[in-house]
């Protein structure tokens, strides 16, 4: 989130699509009530099911599974038209005036950018860059060829964004083929009732008023997809045309799916990132400073414009975590152990680390928190997948379907004994065993305390990691190897070693300085051997520490800050700044500079975040200001601090996205509709890739699937878990299939009954819900239905144990096709045939 | 809410006084419903089964999100989950929270033969009291809204207690405890009157909801649980919410006219026969007088 | 053999002391049967019928326990009264002698036995009484099921529990009534009543008076008496 749920409370309009927070977030969806019935806001729901979010909302449209950058291209389009932007915001906090390179072409019928290269599927993306002088080469991506050209030291710029070649007209005319009938063709969504929706969203720039905010909100219904990384996008180039982000009660908010996902997110759980977003070391680094040139970006904007570009700071984050992991072992002389870092030279995501199993690559897995056949697409091929590893660790509470893949429908008797995969299974403790700390969607770290102790035989997660790491050390230490450093050096100072306390370990990735040192500007000092305040304290020459830099700050001299409990906000904001503690430095809404109009006034005076304070000659504010506290507005310095243009990105130049600068309006691997009818010579994503192990099937209406599927959760359930408890079995106590009235009376099918739900890979049993809760709908001319289907269900469980349903995974329906960005599977939308069982 | 013991201001089949009739400054508490915001997300439920410690029981699929057809002994608060197309087209997913509506003038009181089997304390919670229930039934029949519930082993009723052990402790039920949304709200029947005028007003104004309005029947002496619905002239879409409740008919005619008609009645007919039998004595006094007069 | 000229003639009734056999022991038996009951239903009825009666279900062992037997007395009670039917209904027929009789009320009520029409077997009061009680437990029987088993009638059908409570209330106190005059009459009014259902046997005097019509069916009649 840019914002947070509180903040949210500040919406005069809301956006929900391709999430459904009354439903998987109810607690944090009271803020969206509170907007509603304190500021009279509208909620908008865009779903292809009418969910319990839509219940509550002002209006609501049924939309095709996958189409959403076609509804939001065409919002994109409407908004230009009628004028619903901010115009000052967006020539001088975003890109929109810039001009782009001579050689850039937009998609338009072909459906690629320029630069597309047919036989390795990927772009070459040199002319998506500014036009400018100065720079130098760029950051690249893992498995990306380095060596693109950077982006220019100066760019050209138009304020008055007339400039045919500028952001701004490019996107006017990428967009222009979004019309509202063809939004109706692709969608679904009848033009009237679009166009309605269009209205009632941008509204609130009706007659130029600057003052009202709009707020997205979205969870994994934009983020499963071929095209998820650009379902975001068009939703923040919504937010930065009106101006939407940096302001209370705006900016682009996604909703995580588990208590911890940002956390986990921000403590690398992606394997092309290292804690707090420092991009991997490559193999073609060479060296420590190779690796810091190729991911410290600088600046690149407007002459006459500053730039804070606050990755320029990326060395001091990097060497502070190496001294984090290593310790005194970390210097100067040996690069700070950059020899010690793994080199990432492929792609390691989830899916391709199912299929390098597959393929008999990956011999052995840790599945610790996650059930790894069910959260997978294609379930079967996961588990083939373990059926050919060596071994596999589950640390859970319960006996899931991973420790029991073994057993999972349809595998015989004869082909168990065939199975030669050792599994071993711990024992861990459940959440309200253990402390430790939660980040929130709102970037938030609260402590929690253990409610329970660790029932007899089990063990924490750390513990169990922290033994395996003795262990190993130990193996090391005993009988060396090819490379004993990273492990033997590795820093391991806690109390108690074999399960070390999460506090001791929130204060190691804070961080501490190892020499006395003093901010210049304040003159506050701190000692060698204290905890740092702030990244900002951060230095790249070792005299200091941090595990994760955004971090920085939650336990500090004062202690542990996540564990502040002060509900009191005296701006009424929601801004509760001494309630636990919020990446970076305490700050609740992020790029708030952007919440004031160029001159540092702000937008809306009823709700003031930061300031510009003339007395002070510093910014000033109820929150933490995103900015360079002391840069005048004369000076020009984009609120967008992380970008090296210092403004909003509308235009995502070279290597930002792997599919293009602007989102594109593609079909879903698995799509009813043959012809892209945006872009008619190009289906799906031009950058996508299809699997290609024999569990790999693809299906399409000419094999018989002509049915949308897409799968979701319910409140009732938490993930393929709650099956086991039977409160949650007695309020939801089956699997079900969510089918139209429509469909049902052609089919001849009474709610209830059971039906067989069959894709190119596997076939799903469960019982009907008809409901007028999804309808048929009309695509392109054709009548075309949707279903859906919840995840929750396996073949480990109470009602599963006693043989009460199907044991079907859904997963085993759904594709493997990855976004090309983020590695996000398209769990949302597939094709399936749908009989009676 | 303030922190006070219990008493009792209405009592069922009770031949004496009601021990806490205008002996307590206690107001009336209300919970107040706010079927608009409620996204039915059965926290409430779990809250209620979890507070009061009740066992589970196996559901089955109902082709629908709710979670039991009705309210069960063990089960004391649902959602009701109803679709429901307006004319224009658009759908309406309404959910209503069900659960006893503490009313005023309750029936299930009215209708109970056991003595403090269903008590009223001075603040209006109806409360079962299981220890003299005798599990006839009759509440059943009393209450407008089909919410006591039979329990086969023990033979007793059941029924949502508003928390009484809670509200008497100041806290607020577990229900309002748990609601995410703050679609629920617990406090005096005044100030949730008044809170829920001032929604129905701003959905009304607002919101396009022209019939917006409160749900707090009369029939019954209004409610210890009050609804704003979006459309309140049509309280029956919100799962079947009568639209005018009371007591029904024919408890309150068998609890009334026939209950006095048949007392005057065995009593007058006892006196009758005894004056009968003053007046006119046996029909024969000895087995002899049974002679034919005149003899044969 | 029956002597010629006479309209009846069961002599193998008439006992030693002139008396005449009325009830068997079945008839007997079952009459208590159902006396028993009916006090016990009555009883436990009025408990529940107002608080002001309550005690009399502690009095019979707690008001649960009176919960839990009365629609099993109430069973057996309605067993009694099907087999009263099978035994007596074939003689309740109305015929004119009880318009007749029925008419002459005012003179029964005034003991003026005299100037009554000649009732057989049974008077019409006492067949009004066979059959409010067979009709009446026919009627307490549907209703009370339906209280019996009160949480199994669904939502739709709650129409049903309406009719029963006041059909059950009402048919009660309607047999009630005629309970108590039934117990006025036989234990206080007609001397010699009660002994019937007790030995079964009435004196030949009793029959006669109160049932001439009987009486001469089973002494018989020559034309000459009449």
């Amino acid at each position: 989130m840019t914002n947070g749920w509180v903040d949210i409370k500040n919406a005069d309009m809301i956006l929900v699509m391709g999430g459904n927070p009354a439903e998987n977030h109810p607690c944090g969806f009271k803020w969206v009530i509170e907007a509603k019935r304190n500021r009279n806001a509208k909620l908008i729901v865009v779903d292809p099911r009418f969910t319990r979010t839509a219940s509550v909302s002002d209006f609501f449209a049924q939309i095709r599974v996958g189409t959403d950058i076609a509804f939001l291209g065409g919002l994109i389009r409407y908004l230009i038209e009628n004028q619903r932007y901010n115009k000052e915001y967006l020539v001088n906090f975003t890109n929109a005036g810039f001009i782009v390179d001579k050689e850039f072409k937009l998609p338009e019928d072909e459906g690629v950018f320029s630069g597309f290269d047919e036989k390795s599927l990927s772009y070459n993306r040199a002319t998506w860059n500014y036009e400018g002088s100065g720079g130098k080469p760029a950051a690249a991506k893992p498995g990306q060829p380095a060596g693109l050209p950077g982006l220019p030291e100066r760019v050209d710029f138009d304020p008055t964004l007339q400039n045919p070649r500028c952001v701004f007209q490019l996107l006017k005319a990428h967009y222009s083929r979004y019309t509202p009938e063809m939004v109706e063709r692709v969608t679904g969504i009848p033009r009237e009732k679009y166009l309605q929706a269009c209205d009632l969203f941008t509204s609130i720039r009706k007659d130029g008023d600057t003052k009202k905010v709009a707020t997205v909100i979205y969870a994994l219904g934009w983020t499963q997809h071929s095209f998820g990384t650009q379902n975001i996008r068009t939703a923040a180039m919504i937010q930065l045309l009106m101006g939407n982000v940096g302001r209370a009660g705006g900016g682009v908010n996604a909703l995580r799916g588990h208590s911890n996902i940002q956390g986990a997110t921000d403590m690398a759980g992606i394997f092309d990132n290292l804690p707090g977003y420092l991009k991997v070391p490559i193999p073609a680094d060479g060296s420590f400073e190779g690796w810091m040139k190729r991911i410290t970006p600088t600046p690149s904007k407007p002459g006459d414009w500053a730039s804070f570009n606050y990755w320029s700071n990326t060395p001091k984050f990097a060497v502070s975590l190496m001294k984090a992991f290593y310790g005194d072992a970390a210097t100067k002389q040996n690069e700070w152990a950059y020899d010690y870092l793994p080199k990432v030279d492929r792609n390691y995501s989830w899916v391709n680390i199912w299929d390098n199993m597959y393929n008999g690559v990956v011999k052995g897995l840790f599945a610790f928190g996650m059930n790894g056949v069910m959260i997978g697409p294609d379930s079967n091929k996961n588990i083939d997948a373990l059926k050919k590893a060596d071994w596999v660790v589950v640390g859970e509470i319960y006996p899931d379907e991973t420790s029991e893949f073994w057993r999972s429908p349809g595998i015989t008797q004869e082909e168990m004994k065939k199975i030669q995969t050792t599994v071993y299974r711990l024992p861990c403790a459940g959440f309200a065993e253990k402390d430790g700390s939660f980040t929130n969607s709102a970037r938030w770290l609260q402590w929690k305390n253990a409610a329970l102790p660790i029932p007899p035989g089990c063990r924490s997660d750390q513990g169990i990691v922290a033994q395996i790491f003795l262990k190993t050390r130990e193996l090391y230490q005993k009988e060396g190897g090819k490379f004993p450093d990273p492990i033997l050096k590795l820093t391991w100072a806690y109390t108690n070693p074999s399960d070390p306390s999460l506090a001791e370990v929130l204060k190691e990735i804070n961080g501490k300085t190892f020499a006395d040192a003093e901010d210049p500007a304040t003159k506050q000092q701190i000692k060698a051997g204290q905890q740092v305040p702030s990244f900002a304290w951060l230095k790249d020459d070792g005299t200091t520490s941090s595990g994760n830099w955004i971090y920085c700050g939650a336990y500090t001299e004062a202690g542990n800050l996540t564990m502040r409990r002060d509900p009191a906000d005296p701006s009424g904001l929601g801004v509760h700044p001494n309630w636990a503690w919020s990446w970076p430095v305490n700050r609740r809404v992020l790029y708030n500079r952007a919440s004031c109009n160029v001159d540092g006034k702000p937008w809306d005076a009823t709700r003031k975040q930061v300031w510009w304070n003339e007395g002070t000659q510093k910014w000033a504010g109820v929150d933490v200001p995103d900015f360079k506290a002391d840069s005048h507005p004369k000076d020009h310095m984009g609120p967008f601090i992380m970008n090296p243009e210092g403004v909003g990105r509308i235009f995502g130049p070279l290597g930002a996205f792997a599919d293009g600068p602007f989102p594109t309006f593609y079909e879903p691997v698995e799509s009813p509709v043959e012809n892209n009818l945006l872009h008619p010579k190009q289906r799906h994503s031009p950058v996508v890739r299809r699997y290609k192990t024999p569990d790999d099937k693809y299906g399409s209406v000419k094999d018989g699937y002509t049915v949308i599927c897409t799968t979701y959760r319910l409140t009732e359930h938490y993930h393929y878990w709650t099956k086991n408890n039977p409160m949650n079995v007695q309020l939801v106590p089956e699997p079900f299939v969510e089918i139209s009235e429509e469909m049902a009376a052609e089919m001849g099918l009474q709610g209830g009954e059971r039906i067989k739900v069959s894709s190119a890979r596997g076939a799903y049993i469960a019982k009907a819900m008809v409901t007028k809760r999804i309808k048929a709908m009309t695509i392109d001319g054709k009548k075309t239905y949707q279903i859906g289907i919840p995840i929750h269900w396996g073949y480990r469980g109470i009602a599963e144990d006693e043989g009460k349903t199907a044991k079907t995974p859904v997963n085993l329906l759904s594709p493997t096709v990855v976004d090309p960005n983020a590695y996000t599977p398209e769990f949302k939308g597939f094709l399936v045939k749908v009989e009676k069982a | 809410m303030s922190q006070a013991t219990l008493r009792i201001q209405k009592i069922s089949a009770h031949s004496g006084t009601v021990p806490g009739e205008d002996t307590q400054r206690q107001y009336q508490v209300c919970k107040l419903v706010d079927t608009t915001t409620c996204i039915g997300c059965k926290a409430c439920e779990v809250a209620c089964v979890e507070w009061n410690d009740m066992p589970f029981s196996p559901t089955a699929f109902g082709n629908t999100y709710q979670t039991m057809p009705e309210t069960r002994w063990n089960y004391w608060n649902l959602i009701l989950f109803n679709e429901h197309e307006r004319e224009d087209g658009t759908l309406q997913w309404l959910m209503r929270k069900h659960q006893c509506m503490h009313c005023a003038e309750p029936g299930c009181l009215e209708a109970c033969p056991a003595d403090g089997a269903i008590v009223q304390y001075t603040n209006g919670i109806v409360d079962f009291q299981q220890a003299n229930c005798i599990g006839c039934g009759y509440c059943i029949t009393g209450c407008p809204f089909n919410i006591p519930k039979f329990n086969n082993v023990t033979k007793r009723m059941y029924k949502c207690s508003l928390c009484a052990d809670r509200v008497s402790e100041g806290l607020e039920p577990a229900c309002i405890k748990s609601c995410p949304t703050g679609c629920l709200h617990f406090g005096s029947k005044d100030d949730m009157t008044e809170l829920a005028g001032i929604r129905a007003k701003q959905l009304r104004d607002h919101y396009g909801y022209d019939k917006a309005g409160v749900y707090d029947p009369p029939g019954v002496g209004g409610t210890g649980v009050i609804y704003v619905l979006h459309d309140a002239t049509q309280p029956e879409l919100y799962g079947g919410l009568p639209s005018n409740p009371s007591i029904p008919l024919a408890v309150k005619f068998w609890k009334h006219p026939l209950k006095w008609l048949g007392n005057i009645a065995m009593v007058g007919g006892l006196i009758g026969l005894f004056v009968h039998y003053l007046k006119f004595g046996p029909k024969a006094r000895e087995e002899a007088d049974l002679a034919p007069k005149g003899g044969a | 053999m029956k002597p010629r000229g006479m309209i009846g003639y069961h002599p193998e009734q008439i006992i030693p002391h002139d008396h005449i056999l009325r009830y068997s022991f079945k008839e007997r038996m079952n009459h208590w049967i159902a006396a028993g009951s009916f006090i016990y239903l009555m009883l436990t009825g009025l408990a529940f019928w107002t608080p002001w009666l309550f005690w009399i279900a502690t009095m019979l062992g707690g008001a649960e326990l009176s919960r839990m037997l009365h629609p099993w007395i109430g069973l057996v009670f309605f067993v009694s009264v099907c087999y009263m039917f099978t035994l007596w209904a074939s003689q309740m027929n109305f015929e004119p002698v009880d318009k007749e009789w029925w008419n002459s009320l005012g003179h029964y009520i005034r003991n003026q036995d005299d100037q009554m029409p000649p009732a057989g077997r049974y008077n019409a009061g006492q067949k009004l009484l066979f059959w409010s009680f067979f009709i009446g437990g026919l009627l307490l029987l549907a209703s009370g099921l339906v209280l019996w088993f009160t949480e199994s009638i669904p939502w739709n059908l709650r129409w049903l529990r309406y009719l029963a409570v006041i059909v059950h209330a009402g048919t009660a106190l309607l047999t009630i009534g005629n309970f108590m005059i039934h117990v006025y009459m036989g234990v206080f009014a007609e001397r010699g009543a009660f002994g019937s259902v007790i030995r079964g046997d009435v004196s030949l005097a009793f029959a006669k008076r109160y049932h001439p019509g009987w009486y001469k069916e089973i002494v018989g009649e020559t034309e000459t008496q009449k």
